[in-house]
C-alpha cells in the first residue's frame, strides 16, 4: 500500500507499524520505549509523535493505512520530538557524570543525536525512591522513565512477571518481586539491566565496566557530528574578543578543561583577550566583554549576583558545563532538606568536635540557597555547551563559532554529558 | 573610623575565597579573615547511593585534582570490598601510582606556571594587567611553552589510564577496569608525538635551576615573607621514611621537627583529628585532638612533606632536597614563600616517578582485580598536590553509604592561610595611611604559596554584600527573581 511521508509517497506493506514502515524506507523515528520484541508497542515515552493525517499521534502504536498522510521531519515535529526529551530530563534526576549506564543509555543517546544540549523546562529535583532491598539487583527510581520495557518483557522461566507498577499518578515507580528476582540467571538478569533504556536497573557489581572510548554509543556513534549554529559577534578592527569567565557553584574542571587545548591556546591569545576570570588578576569588569563563560550553578546568593552581573556585562553568555546547565552533582543536596546538609558537614561529622554546635553564618559569606539552580532558571542563557567537563576543543569550536560564525562540526567524542 | 578592606574574589587560586581586614581609626590592623564562601553538602547527600559510586561522585569536588578524590576514594572503597593497598594486584598498584603521579605533575606544573609565576616573574607589585599567564606567554614564551607541554603531559597519563583527563575512571572496586597497552605506554617514551618523559625530567630540573637563582637573589624575601612557626602534616613511606604521595602512615611534626604524630595507620586517623567550627568561614579548621585548637593545627602540601620525610626515593629529586634543607640549615622550614621550591622538587620527584613506572613491564599486565571479605567501612588516605587528603565512608548491607567523612587537604591549611593573610595583613598594611593595590596582592602571594583549591567555592563581585539580608538559609529563588 502505498503512504505519503513528508509530501513523497512510500510503498509499505500491510499490518506494519508506522514507525518500522518508515523504519524500512530509510526514514529514521526516534524511538525509547519501542523495543522489537513487544508487542503491541507500548507507546509509553511519546518520542516517536508524528503527525498522521493533521493529528499527532505516536508512531510505533499506529498502523499504516492506505493513502495515509504522515509528516515526520518538520520543524515542529522535530522541536516537539526533542521538547518531549527535554521533558524527561527535567522530570527525571539524570546526573550523566555519575551514572553507572552512562555512554551505554539510550536515553542519553538519543539526546546526542538530537544536539540536545539543555532542557528548556525547569528541572523538577524530586526525590525518588531507590530500592536496594533485592539482592541482586538496585532499582534507580531517579533515573527511571516508565517506559514499562521491563515489566512487559521480562518473566521468569513459569511466566511470572518480575518487574510491576506501583503506585499513582507521579508516584508511580517500578517495584522488583525480590523472590522472583532470584529465580532469574545471570543472563537474564543481565539481559534485564540492558533491556532498561536508562540506568534504573542495576546488577550490583557490573558498574562502570567499560572504559570511556568502548561503551556502547562511544562506539555506535564515532563518525556522528553535530553542528553547532552559526551566530557571530563584531568587533572593532583593532579590538580583540574579549572574553569573562567565572566559576560560581562548580569544581573548575570546565575551567581547567578551558586549558585542556594545550599550545593552542597560544593561537587563541592571538585574538581573544581575557577581562573579569580566575585566570587573571581582573577583579571587576574593566569594559564590555563579548562572551561571558560560566561555569557552576546557583548554590549561594553571590553566585546569583556574579552571573546576574556577567548577564549585564556580556553580549553572549555561555553556560558551560552540566553545573551550569543543570545544577550538576551539587545539585543532589536539592534532595535532603539544607539543614540538614549544614548540620552533617558542622555538627554530627566524624570528626566534629564533641558538643560542637556552630554553622558558619556571618556577614562576609553568603547565605546558601535552599536549592542548587541551573543558570538558566535564573538569567537568560545563550548558548549551552554541555559536558562534565565540556571537552576542550567542544568549548573552544563553540566559542569560535560565536565569535567567527565559523561552522564548525562537533565530533561524537566531544559531545558528552560526563 | 575604623574600615574594612575586602580582597574579593581572591585570584590565580582554584576556586573562590574572600579576604577581610579589619581596621581601626588609627590604620592599625584588628583582625583579618580568610573566607571560604561555598558549601556544597558531599557528606549528606551522597548518603544512600551505592558505595561503588563514590569514587566517580566526589572527584567532582575538584576539577584541578580530581584524580586525588578518585583515588582516596577508591582506596577507602577497596577495604569496603576486603582490600588494603598492599592486597591489589601489583599492576593496579602500579597503574594507580602512575595514575596519581600524573596528576600530582600536571596540577604542580599548572600551579607553577599558570598560577604562580606571574609574582615570581613580575614581581607582587608589578601592574594587575600583567600579572596573569597571557603575559607570562608573551613575554617568556619559551618557558610558557614548557609549562603547557609539562601540564599536558600529566593529563595525557591521566586520559591513558582514566579515559579523559578530567573526571575519568580508572578504579573500579578492588581495581582497575583498563589495561595499559604497550602502544599506550611507548607515547610517553618514545618522544615522537609529545616530549618523553625524558624531556620532562630536564624541564623540571631547568624550573629548579629557575627557582634556586630567584633564591638566591631575594633569600630575605623569601626567608622573611609569611613566616610563622607551624606544625606540618603528611604521609610517610612504611619502611624508610621516604617522601609518600600515595599510601604511608600519617606523620606530624611541630615547628621545630619534633614529632607531634608518630607515624600512625591511617585507619586510625579518627582517633587523632577533630575539626573545628567558625562562624565566618564555610571551611573547617582540622587539628590534633592532643594538642588542642590553638597548637595542634598543621600545615599540609609540598612545604610540609618535605618537612615530615626524611628523604625521596629518586635520585635526582634527593639530591636538589639537600639543597633545599641547606637553605634552612637543615631545620624544620616554616617559611611560607619556600613552598613554591618545594612543590617543584616534588614536580621533578613525579616526573622520575613516571619514568620509572613507564619503564617497568609490570604496568602492561592483565591482572588487574581482587576481591576480600565486605567491610563495613573503608577509610582511603592519600597525599593529593595539595597535601594529606582523608576519605572515609560507612555502608550498610546493601550497599549503600550511610555515613560520608571528607577532610580534604585545603582544609587542613585553613589555619595556615589565615596566618598567612594575618601576618601580610600585620607586616605590611598595619599603620599604612594609603593601602595600595600591591600591598593587597601581598596578601594574595602568601595565599597562593599554598596553592589552594577552593574549589567547592564561587565567584563574588567586589562590592557585596548587596542584597544578601533578603536571603535567609531557607530563602528561595522566586525572592531572586522578583528583585
Amino acid at each position: 500500500m502505498k503512504i505519503n511521508i513528508d509530501g513523497k509517497d512510500y510503498q509499505v506493506l500491510k499490518g506494519k507499524k508506522l514507525v518500522d514502515a518508515a523504519k524500512e524506507n530509510g526514514i529514521y523515528i526516534p524511538t525509547l520505549c519501542h523495543f522489537r520484541e513487544i508487542n503491541p508497542s507500548l507507546g509509553t515515552c511519546r518520542i516517536c509523535t508524528v503527525n498522521v493525517n493533521g493529528k499527532f499521534t505516536t508512531s510505533c502504536t499506529t498502523q499504516v493505512q492506505e493513502g495515509m498522510t504522515v509528516e515526520i521531519n518538520t520543524p515542529e515535529l522535530i522541536d516537539t520530538r526533542k521538547a518531549i526529551v527535554e521533558m524527561l530530563f527535567a522530570e527525571g534526576n539524570h546526573f550523566c557524570p555519575s551514572c553507572e549506564k552512562s555512554g551505554n543509555c539510550d536515553l542519553q543517546n538519543l539526546a546526542y543525536d538530537m544536539g540536545l544540549t539543555f532542557s528548556r523546562f525547569p528541572h523538577a529535583f524530586s526525590n525518588k525512591y531507590v530500592d536496594f532491598n533485592s539482592t541482586r539487583m538496585i532499582m534507580e527510581s531517579n533515573r527511571c522513565i516508565l517506559c514499562k520495557r521491563c515489566v512487559e518483557e521480562i518473566k521468569t522461566h513459569d511466566d511470572k512477571n518480575i518487574f510491576s507498577f506501583v503506585n499513582r499518578g507521579v508516584n508511580t515507580r517500578v517495584h522488583i518481586d525480590y523472590e522472583e528476582e532470584n529465580k532469574l540467571t545471570e543472563a537474564e538478569a543481565i539481559h534485564a539491566m540492558n533491556l532498561c533504556p536508562v540506568g534504573a536497573i542495576l546488577i550490583k557489581g557490573m558498574i562502570y565496566k567499560e572504559p570511556f572510548g568502548e561503551r556502547k554509543y562511544d562506539i555506535l556513534g564515532k563518525s556522528k557530528q553535530t553542528a553547532l549554529n552559526e551566530s557571530r559577534t563584531y568587533k572593532n578592527e583593532e579590538e580583540k574578543f574579549i572574553v569573562a569567565t567565572t566559576s560560581l557553584a562548580g569544581c573548575f574542571g570546565c575551567h581547567m578543561s578551558l586549558l585542556d587545548i594545550d599550545t593552542d591556546i597560544l593561537e587563541m591569545l592571538e585574538v581573544i583577550e581575557f577581562n573579569k576570570s580566575p585566570l587573571t588578576d581582573i577583579k571587576k569588569f574593566s569594559k564590555r566583554c563579548h562572551i561571558g563563560l560560566i561555569e557552576g550553578g546557583c548554590a549561594n546568593s553571590e553566585n546569583i549576583e556574579v552571573l546576574k552581573e556577567f548577564r549585564k556585562r556580556c553580549d553572549i553568555l555561555v553556560a558551560f558545563g552540566e553545573c551550569a546547565i543543570m545544577g550538576g552533582i551539587p545539585a543532589m543536596r536539592n534532595f535532603v532538606p539544607l539543614k540538614e546538609c549544614l548540620e552533617e558537614a558542622y555538627v554530627h561529622g566524624l570528626t566534629s568536635e564533641i558538643g560542637a554546635n556552630i554553622i558558619p553564618n556571618h556577614e562576609d559569606i553568603p547565605k546558601i540557597l535552599n536549592n542548587v539552580y541551573p543558570c538558566n532558571e535564573v538569567v537568560k542563557i545563550d548558548y549551552f555547551i554541555p559536558g562534565c567537563p565540556p571537552n576542550a576543543n567542544h568549548i573552544w569550536k563553540a566559542v569560535q563559532n560565536i565569535l567567527l560564525g565559523k561552522e564548525i562540526p562537533v565530533m561524537h567524542e566531544e559531545f558528552k554529558y560526563d | 573610623m575604623s574600615k574594612k578592606i575586602i580582597i574579593d574574589p581572591v585570584t590565580r587560586v582554584e576556586g573562590h575565597g574572600k579576604v577581610t581586614i579589619h581596621m581601626d581609626e588609627q590604620n592599625r590592623v584588628k583582625d583579618s579573615f580568610f573566607h571560604i564562601v561555598e558549601f556544597r553538602g558531599f557528606e549528606k547527600f551522597i548518603q544512600g547511593h551505592p558505595y561503588w559510586e563514590a569514587p566517580v561522585m566526589v572527584q567532582r569536588l575538584c576539577g584541578i585534582c580530581p584524580v586525588s578524590h578518585h583515588l582516596a576514594a577508591a582506596k577507602a572503597i577497596d577495604q569496603i570490598v576486603g582490600l588494603e593497598p598492599e592486597d591489589l594486584s601489583i599492576t593496579t598498584q602500579k597503574i594507580r601510582k602512575l595514575l596519581h603521579f600524573g596528576q600530582i605533575f600536571q596540577s604542580h606544573a599548572l600551579h607553577f606556571f599558570y598560577l604562580a609565576s606571574p609574582d615570581l616573574l613580575f614581581g607582587y607589585d608589578a601592574a594587575p594587567t600583567e600579572r596573569n599567564v597571557v603575559e607570562v606567554s608573551m613575554r617568556y614564551p619559551e618557558l610558557a611553552k614548557k609549562g603547557i607541554l609539562m601540564r599536558k603531559f600529566g593529563q595525557e597519563i591521566i586520559k591513558m589510564i582514566a579515559g579523559k583527563r578530567i573526571h575519568g575512571i580508572s578504579t573500579t572496586p578492588g581495581g582497575v577496569h583498563k589495561k595499559v597497552s604497550a602502544k599506550e605506554r611507548d607515547y610517553f617514551l618514545n618522544g615522537k608525538d609529545i616530549p618523553s618523559v625524558e624531556a620532562m625530567i630536564e624541564w623540571s630540573k631547568e624550573i629548579l635551576d629557575f627557582i634556586k637563582v630567584y633564591h638566591s637573589k631575594n633569600r630575605n624575601w623569601l626567608n622573611e615573607f609569611a613566616s610563622y612557626p607551624s606544625g606540618h602534616l603528611g604521609l610517610i613511606n612504611k619502611t624508610t621514611g621516604n617522601l609518600e604521595l600515595y599510601d604511608g602512615y600519617l606523620r606530624a611534626i611541630d615547628s621545630n621537627g619534633n614529632k607531634t604524630l608518630d607515624d600512625i595507620d591511617s585507619n586510625d586517623y579518627q582517633n587523632y583529628f577533630y575539626e573545628g567550627v567558625e562562624k565566618w568561614s564555610y571551611l573547617k579548621f582540622p587539628y590534633l585532638k592532643h594538642l588542642g585548637r590553638e597548637q595542634g593545627w598543621n600545615r599540609v602540601g609540598p612545604l610540609a612533606r618535605l618537612n615530615v620525610c626524611e628523604g625521596i626515593s629518586t635520585p635526582l629529586a634527593a639530591f636538589e632536597r639537600l639543597e633545599f634543607l641547606n637553605a634552612s640549615d637543615g631545620k624544620t622550614n616554616n617559611k611560607t614563600m619556600y613552598s613554591h621550591w618545594a612543590r617543584l622538587i616534588e614536580l621533578l620527584h613525579c616526573a622520575e616517578m613516571m619514568k620509572e613506572l613507564l619503564e617497568d613491564d609490570d604496568l602492561l599486565s592483565n591482572d588487574l582485580l581482587r576481591r576480600g571479605e565486605r567491610r563495613s567501612e573503608g577509610i582511603g588516605i592519600i597525599e593529593a598536590p595539595r597535601g594529606t587528603l582523608i576519605h572515609h565512608y560507612q555502608v550498610d548491607d546493601k550497599d549503600r553509604i550511610t555515613r560520608c567523612n571528607l577532610i580534604v587537604s585545603t582544609t587542613h591549611n585553613n589555619e595556615a592561610m589565615n596566618r598567612a593573610v594575618n601576618w601580610v595583613a600585620n607586616n605590611v598594611i598595619d599603620g599604612q595611611q594609603k593601602v595600595t593595590e600591591s600591598m593587597l596582592n601581598q596578601v594574595e602571594v602568601a595565599i597562593r604559596a599554598y596553592d589552594p583549591c577552593l574549589s567547592c567555592a564561587t565567584h563574588a563581585l567586589g562590592d557585596m554584600p548587596l542584597e544578601i539580608s533578603i536571603y535567609d538559609h531557607l530563602g528561595n529563588l522566586s525572592d531572586v527573581k522578583r528583585r
